[in-house]
């Protein structure tokens, strides 16, 4: 059996023991069988020594059980990995970051507590997964929408903790930008409740995020200080249609303008959907796999022989049909200057959905839950095929034109010299409102030599983006580490601050070592090698 | 928990939906609650109507699961076979794990297409305590 690092196989097995009387012998898992569940099938230290591996699970069925397992490994120093739903695919799956900690699987906590039609939120377990989540909102009647990532499959908590994202609303869909009102337990085994939930009957627990006080939400956020055991979430009430548009230009030159506009309408509300950048042009072989920018004039020259523009911006908007076409009426107006530029009306959708149209739509944009992303071929994602595994890399970059076109470059240059593939390359994604997130998939492999050559490669890719001040918003555990030391200013001052809540909080480091570069006092020079 | 017995006996379902004859999905029956079929691999499935329920779907699990599936992997027993995508399989596999249910065992029955993706059968059968028959 494995065992958590620097701890006999004796006290583990006793600890493990204290564990099974507190949830029960069925919901501690501590068999090769059973622990190959938990690895991350996208790993890439995928049959590697280094591989992040559970040395045993255990599954709490209520706060209370979470308290008593907490009590028993900071009693004992065991290490233990808190997940929701464990469905990080990309992101480190349900592994631990630290090898050898007992995850702490949240998955039978899945009461969907209260969803507030008034008030227009949510309370939730962490087992709650978005398909509870809608199928509770399809049983009830609601009137209300939830924002969802691509696969449905999992958890409203897990996702917006490690700052996932969906494809609706300005402020819905950034996850965590959504959240209201957080319990955690602590590593000492006490119970935590931020904002209006520290005031004993408060009604406004959902309402009022702040509190009094620093703002505490951010401490669970891709963080090592708690485990939540609830979530409260603002919900968006469902709007009367959507209508999806298009302006496209014809310049290379007239991105920085297309961009300028569109953040002043975003900003403005007169848009209230996920925005898209592309470039036609540079598309054509596969909608989300954009090429590199060539120069101005060639870029021109393509456009001029294929007719294609060189780039694209799809307003989106939620609303009263009577609104939003005013609204995109006025969309218009401001692009109207730019010369060539057209106008398109890609789609409009009256909701509730009809039978039709949700063959038609891409089900996340309307908070449906939907596992169609794993589905070779769908929606233009060519040949990924789920069982072989990719991760994410996503990094933060200015959003402008010119943050656009350097970013891609750059990207398309140094992975191109570095023998990096890439499956899916989309240089301006908007989930987080307010930010440009590079997005692009890397394949993962199940061969070691491929995979330590992968890993070397984003290594230098994240020095390089470092380099031009672009940092990685999330990412896979292998590389935790090296993100988080490029967020340098200061000598390291945020990780050391890190640091220092930890030591405050966790003496005994016992949650989530590791997670996004912050380790516990006595990993931290090893850094849990 | 999932015995000895019962591994042998899934364990030859599944080649056994893989070879496609009669007397084989005569067998099934034995041991298989359902069958779900992806119909983007074509197969003679026609002596399976010869009672085990027939589910269908065309590489995207996501109706199947959430229609059916969900509901009947939180309740005990419930066996499933299928002939199914490895892709689709992948996914299967990831949301039977979470009900306490294991892929039991599962036989490739071509070689797999230029994206890696190959037609297997297999079985599900439930593997906690809390979801045994
Ligand atoms: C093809 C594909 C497409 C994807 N598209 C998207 C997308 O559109 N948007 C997106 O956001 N993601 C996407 N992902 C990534 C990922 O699948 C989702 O973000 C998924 O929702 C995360 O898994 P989860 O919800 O089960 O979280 P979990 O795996 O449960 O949690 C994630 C991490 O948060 C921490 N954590 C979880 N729960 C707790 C808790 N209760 N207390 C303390 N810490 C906790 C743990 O460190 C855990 O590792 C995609 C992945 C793939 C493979």
């Amino acid at each position: 059996m494995a065992t958590p690092p620097n701890m006999s196989a004796a006290d583990f097995a006793d600890g493990l023991s204290a564990m099974r009387s507190a949830v029960g012998a069925d919901w501690v898992f501590d068999q090769p069988a059973d622990l190959n569940t938990y690895r991350d099938f996208y790993s890439v230290l995928w049959g590697e020594p280094e591989e992040k591996v559970a040395s045993a699970a255990v599954a709490p069925a209520n706060v209370e059980e979470v308290q008593q397992v907490v009590r028993i490994a900071n009693e004992r120093r065991i290490p233990i990995y808190p997940i929701s739903t464990g469905r990080n695919l990309g992101y480190g799956g349900s592994a631990p970051v630290l090898s050898g900690s007992v995850v702490l699987d949240l998955k039978r906590m899945n009461r969907v507590i209260e969803v507030n039609e008034d008030n227009c939120s949510c309370l939730v377990e962490p087992g709650v997964s978005f398909f509870d989540m809608y199928r509770h909102l399809q049983e009830s009647g609601s009137k209300l929408m939830m924002s969802v990532p691509d696969p449905g499959w999992g958890s409203l908590v897990g996702n917006a903790l490690d700052s996932g994202g969906g494809y609706t609303v300005q402020g819905y869909r950034g996850h965590f930008e959504a959240v209201c009102g957080i319990e955690a337990v602590m590593a000492d085994g006490e119970l935590f409740r931020t904002g209006m939930g520290a005031l004993p009957g408060s009604e406004t627990w959902q309402q009022y995020r702040m509190g009094i006080g620093p703002c505490m939400d951010g401490l669970f956020r891709q963080s090592t200080l708690g485990v939540v055991t609830k979530m409260g979430f603002w919900m968006f009430p469902r709007p009367e249609a959507w209508l999806s548009a298009s302006v496209s230009v014809m310049r290379y030159e007239d991105l920085e303008e297309l961009v300028r506009i569109a953040n002043e309408l975003e900003y403005g509300n007169i848009f209230n959907g996920m925005p898209g950048f592309s470039s036609p042009v540079l598309t054509q072989g596969n909608p989300i796999v954009m090429a590199m920018v060539p120069d101005a004039a060639e870029m021109n020259r393509m456009v001029e022989e294929s007719g294609i523009p060189a780039w694209s911006f799809s307003p989106n908007f939620y609303g009263p049909e009577k609104v939003i076409r005013a609204q995109w009426e006025y969309v218009q107006s401001r692009f109207a200057h730019i010369p060539g530029v057209r106008f398109a009306e890609q789609s409009f959708v009256d909701l509730p959905i009809s039978a039709e149209d949700m063959e038609r739509i891409h089900k996340p944009r309307f908070g449906i839950p939907s596992l169609e992303i794993f589905n070779v071929g769908s929606r233009g994602y060519g040949d990924f095929n789920p069982s072989d595994g990719h991760i994410w890399f996503s990094a933060v970059i200015p959003r402008s034109g010119k943050g656009i076109i350097d970013a891609n470059r750059v990207m398309r240059r140094e992975c191109e010299r570095l023998g990096l593939d890439l499956f899916m390359f989309a240089p301006a994604v908007t989930c987080w409102t307010r930010s440009f997130v590079l997005f692009a998939a890397v394949p993962v492999y199940k061969d070691p030599a491929r995979n330590q050559h992968l890993r070397e490669a984003v290594r230098e890719i994240i020095d390089i983006c470092a380099e031009h001040g672009w940092g990685e918003y999330r990412c896979p555990p292998a590389f935790m580490d090296d993100v988080m030391g490029a967020y340098s200013f200061g000598d390291h001052k945020l990780r050391r601050v890190n640091e220092a809540i930890k030591d405050a909080l966790d003496p005994n480091g016992i949650l989530s070592a590791g997670r996004y570069g912050v380790w516990p006092k006595h990993l931290r020079e090893g850094r849990g090698a | 928990m999932i015995t000895r017995r019962d591994l042998i006996k899934w364990g030859m379902v599944a080649p056994a939906l893989a070879a496609g004859s009669q007397a084989a999905f005569a067998a099934a029956p034995q041991g298989l609650d359902a069958l779900l079929v992806d119909e983007r691999f074509p197969f003679d499935d026609a002596p399976l109507h010869a009672g085990v329920p027939v589910m269908r779907f065309a590489g995207d699990v996501t109706r199947v699961w959430y229609e059916v599936l969900d509901a009947r992997w939180r309740e005990r027993g419930f066996v499933l076979g299928g002939i199914t995508g490895s892709d689709a399989l992948f996914v299967l596999e990831t949301l039977a794990t979470h009900q306490g249910r294991r892929v039991v065992t599962r036989t490739p029955l071509a070689e797999p297409d230029a994206r890696g993706v190959a037609p297997v059968s297999w079985v599900i059968a439930p593997h906690h305590p809390s979801v045994a028959a």
